[in-house]
């Protein structure tokens, strides 16, 4: 089956530029990836298809490492990615409050999806920054120290930006 | 392994300590292949002699005067002066440990799992586990699905040793394996759309150490500890895997390969392993017919033997499917009627195939030409058999008889079936009903190659015992050896019927390729036709 997307132009010039920094092109396939979130949004079947054949490898390889990470878009995820960090300081700090304070503003366990295609909420692992937590990702943004007051404003921000930007 | 070779051409030693025990082992070995070689067997799951080492179980932790941590036997390597412990406390704790790991997620399937009995976990655990649980958690629940036509996973019962992604990666080379996601969410899977389905699939499930990757052919079929199992061969091509042949009630039920380093290594591939369902298939044979009537097995036995004793020179039509010891009476029952003469048809070729590992499949879909070759001679298929087509056409015999095995095949073609019908009286064996039978004087059931007890010569010349799925002495264990020489009974050119080894003897002791060997001495990889057994002096020139 051809595929029907491929990288532009620029990236496919990104892409061979990476080639170069990698002994062999298999090493070279999470920033690949990290490409192809970009130019296309996500990493759907197609997507980890087209990677796969670019890069000559069987797209199960593909298929497993997108999933083994969880900071890779998968298809489906909504346009807000909400990572809370689930290990041992943020634990301790209280990153099981953030995650229900989410479930309950957003009605969507770790895992799930709203229905309105906004928001994804994810239970992860240590995200690097234990001296502030606990905290969460949010698409590629920081947001540390967080109460759960922090919480309940950080989701009417990211509702207004994703009601405006449905209206706009 | 050129490892341990020296520049003299001797294997180097590696002296270390097991047990306290002072030993040697080539250099180069694991401490698992070495410990094997003294009679330790180390637990294992992930490590398999046929793959790369991934070291990710950790069930065969020993313990090591060079580390303070207990180390995987299964990738360190022995070394002068080490000193390694399979059942200290570390070591046993270690293990213990790990299987106590290992059971954490995994359901209580067994009564229900089709691996019971033949488990890798079930066995570990019963020796190293522990007899109950500590974890009060909720278990977590991973994907059940067809990963292709005949693989199904049962994703709570993966272990993650990764043996079936690493098979299809370096045996099939056709990568259709991975696992998704990690932690204890890792399983295996498929890319969506894309199943595994390769010609060596089969494979992944007999090496999976768990029940998580089923055979749908096995599925909720047998208990695998009420089985018979017979050492077999497979004839759907010229390679002739090994295979082991497992029936439940006089039933066939499953084929597995059978490690033979020289042939087939550990694997087999699809077409031989389900092939066995032609054996329950519409149009296979199981009555003997006179000219369309159905006979009892008695009467066809006497009408075999009074429609050859009225006969001049016979016509013999052999298949490759045959083994040494049938073609061999069949040469004795030619010699014994002047004039007569012997042809072969082999069915048409199908497609070679070769693998990354080196496994391969042949597209002769037979297993025996080079038996008959080396008993009729080398035209057998070629210009004999032309000529014997010829004669029949033109109804220079009066009798022939045909044999047109190969539950597999599509049996001998058109110009076959018209000579043969050309002829006033025809006998043919047949394993199933075609167009070849078309006017037969008489019809007698034959055995498919799993049916069969004797010997056959796959393409590289190798000598291979097989034994057939059945019991001796119950149909249809090997007809036509039996019925063969019931009729040299008959026609008074044999005293007594012999098993399959005593018709070798007499094939070995009569032609000069043979010349050497014997059943006994086959063991299970089989010998070269030009490698006699050692002991045997032969008086040279034959080869
Ligand atoms: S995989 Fe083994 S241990 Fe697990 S349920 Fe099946 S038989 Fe039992
Ligand atoms: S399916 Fe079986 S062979 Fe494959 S990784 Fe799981 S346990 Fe190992
Ligand atoms: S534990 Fe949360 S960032 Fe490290
Ligand atoms: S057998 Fe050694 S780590 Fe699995």
């Amino acid at each position: 089956m051809a595929n029907t997307i491929s990288f532009c132009s620029e990236t496919m010039k990104q892409y061979e530029w990476l080639l170069t920094r990698y002994p062999t092109r298999r090493a070279a396939l999470l920033p690949t990836l990290r490409l192809a979130e970009s130019d296309f949004g996500e990493l759907g079947v197609p997507e980890m298809r087209y990677v796969a054949d670019l890069m000559e490898i069987p797209p199960a390889f593909v298929f497993g490492v997108v999933t083994f990470y969880t900071h890779y878009r998968r298809a489906g995820t909504g346009k807000f990615h909400i990572q809370v960090c689930s290990t041992l300081s943020c634990a301790l700090r209280g990153s099981e409050d953030v995650v229900s304070r989410i479930t309950e503003r957003l009605g969507i366990k770790p895992g799930e999806t709203t229905p309105c295609g906004h928001f994804t909420l994810s239970k992860v692992e240590c995200l690097g920054s234990c001296d502030t937590a606990p905290m969460l990702q949010c698409n590629d943004d920081y947001h540390e120290d967080l109460s759960l007051e922090d919480v309940d404003q950080l989701i009417e921000q990211l509702r207004a930006e994703a009601e405006g930007g449905q209206n706009g | 392994m050129a490892e341990n070779q020296t520049n003299d051409g001797t294997v180097a030693m590696t002296s270390w300590q097991l047990n306290g025990q002072e030993v040697e082992n080539p250099t180069g070995m694991t401490i698992m292949e070495a410990a094997k070689e003294h009679g330790i067997e180390i637990p294992c799951f992930c490590y398999h002699p046929g793959l790369s080492i991934a070291g990710n179980c950790r069930i065969c932790m020993v313990e090591s005067n060079r580390s303070r941590k207990p180390v995987i036997s299964c990738s360190e390597k022995i070394a002068d002066g080490l000193e390694i412990e399979t059942e200290s406390e570390l070591a046993v704790s270690s293990r213990n440990s790990v299987m106590e790991f290992q059971l954490i997620n995994h359901p209580l399937d067994c009564p229900v799992c089709d691996k019971a009995g033949e488990c890798t976990l079930q066995d570990h655990s019963y020796e190293h586990g522990p007899d109950r649980s500590r974890f009060v958690e909720d278990k977590n629940i991973r994907h059940t699905k067809e990963l292709g036509p005949n693989i199904s996973i049962w994703g709570n019962r993966c272990i993650v040793c990764t043996r079936c992604i690493r098979f299809c990666d370096e045996i099939s080379g056709t990568s259709e394996l991975c696992i998704v996601e990690r932690g204890d969410r890792s399983v295996v899977d498929v890319f969506p759309e894309i199943p595994i389905d390769n010609q060596l699939a089969g494979n992944t499930v007999d090496i999976c150490p768990v029940g998580a990757l089923i055979s749908h052919d096995f599925k909720y079929e047998a208990r695998v500890w009420n089985m018979d199992r017979k050492d077999s061969v497979c004839g759907g091509c010229s390679r002739g895997c090994n295979v082991e042949v497992e029936t439940l009630d006089g039933f066939v039920k499953r084929l597995m390969p059978r490690e033979n380093l020289e042939v087939n290594d550990w694997w087999m591939c699809d077409e031989g392993r389900y092939g066995w369902r032609h054996l329950y298939a519409d149009d296979r044979l199981s009555q003997a017919t006179r000219d369309g009537t159905a006979l009892a097995d008695d009467s066809a036995t006497a009408a075999l033997e009074q429609l050859l004793s009225e006969s001049g020179p016979v016509a013999f039509l052999i298949d490759p499917f045959l083994t040494c010891e049938e073609m061999h009476l069949v040469q004795g029952l030619a010699a014994s009627r002047p004039g007569s003469s012997v042809g072969g048809w082999l069915p048409e070729d199908g497609i070679a195939a070769n693998f990354p590992s080196g496994f391969k499949i042949s597209a002769a879909k037979y297993p025996n030409r080079a038996g008959a070759e080396h008993i009729f001679g080398d035209q057998v298929f070629g210009n004999d058999a032309t000529e014997l087509q010829k004669a029949l056409v033109s109804s220079d015999f009066n009798t022939v008889v045909a044999f047109c095995g190969g539950h597999l095949s599509s049996g001998p073609g058109e110009s076959w079936a018209k000579a043969l019908s050309s002829t006033p009286t025809s006998i043919i064996f047949s394993v199933k009903s075609g167009p070849w039978l078309e006017g037969a004087s008489l019809v007698l059931p034959a055995t498919a190659p799993i049916e069969k007890d004797g010997t056959w010569i796959n393409e590289d010349g190798r000598l291979q015992r097989t034994r057939s799925c059945w019991n001796p002495g119950t149909e249809p264990f090997s007809v036509e050896l039996v019925r063969l020489q019931t009729l040299q009974n008959a026609l008074g050119i044999r005293g007594r019927s012999l098993s399959a080894a005593g018709i070798f003897r007499e094939l070995a002791a009569n032609n000069d390729s043979f010349a050497g060997h014997n059943h006994s001495d086959l063991g299970s990889p089989g010998l070269l036709l030009s490698e006699r057994p050692a002991g045997i002096a032969m008086d040279g020139g034959s080869e």
